[in-house]
């Protein structure tokens, strides 16, 4: 406002923009947890590969079958693995996930423990987090 | 106003196998056309679909089939159709394949499609033509397919294709 006010040092105004991205990963990222039965031979790595492709079949088709899902960690001692899957078929590899209920004829589940568009974010759980 | 919409696809079964007619009934193909969503699409997509699926309506002379789907699903019919290889009845398969001609959003339109795509199709037949005596026949059975005049509404007849 021209004169009149009091004297008062303004600083020039900053412009500054914000974006707001809304869906804009174009991967998401899955910490999971396979529960077995004891006495049941841990699967290795392609095994594991093959249980969630196979999880994805049944429920979601040959279709399901065919969306890119990568491991890209698995540990064979506590059977948990990050997944890595596009973005709009996460809800079909979450979903495949929580109906598959058998493996080699035994009982089974997926229990997710983790979700992030970010690879980073799966670093640190706060539910893991010993006070 | 909200209420459940549907989609009608019309197909044309074709088969190089001329005992395929008479396996095309509305169980048969049915069936195939529920086993194909099965496979390409799992257990969820064919809960999706047969949610109001059924075979309206059924011509095995020509082969026309009239599927009816929920719209939010019609996509999912659609994409399982190519991959029905076979009709199979009374323990009998016969190789064909399903040919998608029209969808509408009422049998009404898909009956004036078809209406128009048979008219052009007997146009391509006579043709195509291979003898004389071919010609003749086509000719007389597009002349008798007539509207009779005790007909009380004028609507437009199909016309059922000629005859094998």
């Amino acid at each position: 406002r021209p004169g009149g006010c009091m004297a008062r040092a303004e600083p020039p105004a900053a412009s500054f923009e914000r974006r707001v991205l809304r869906s804009a990963a174009e991967h998401h990222y899955l910490r999971v947890r396979l529960e077995l039965p004891d006495g049941v031979a841990r699967p290795t790595v392609a095994q594991f590969k093959q249980l969630v492709v196979s999880a994805l079949r049944e429920l979601h088709g040959e279709v399901g079958a065919a969306l890119p899902v990568d491991v890209l960690t698995y540990e064979e001692k506590t059977l948990s693995a990050i997944l890595r899957v596009i973005s709009s078929g996460l809800v079909k590899l979450w979903s495949a996930l929580t109906l598959l209920g058998f493996y080699q004829n035994r009982r089974c589940a997926f229990r997710v423990l983790q979700t992030s568009p970010f690879l980073l974010a799966l670093a640190g759980n706060s539910r893991e987090l010993v006070l | 106003m909200v209420r459940f919409k549907n989609r009608y696809v019309l197909c044309e079964v074709v088969s190089e196998d001329p005992r395929c007619r008479q396996c095309i009934e509305d169980r048969a193909v049915g069936l195939a056309i529920r086993d194909a969503i099965g496979r390409v699409h799992g257990d969820y997509g064919l809960a999706c679909c047969s949610i109001s699926f059924t075979v309206k309506y059924l011509n095995a002379y020509t082969g026309t089939v009239l599927l009816r789907c929920r719209k939010d699903s019609y996509r999912l019919l659609c994409s399982a159709l190519p991959f029905i290889r076979q009709l199979e009845s009374r323990n009998q398969r016969y190789p064909c394949a399903l040919n998608t001609l029209h969808v509408g959003g009422t049998i009404r339109t898909c009956q004036k499609f078809l209406i128009q795509y048979n008219r052009r199709q007997l146009l391509m037949l006579l043709k195509n033509c291979a003898s004389e005596e071919e010609r003749r026949c086509v000719q007389k059975s597009l002349l008798s397919c007539s509207l009779t005049e005790e007909q009380p509404q004028s609507g437009d007849e199909e016309d059922d294709g000629s005859t094998e």
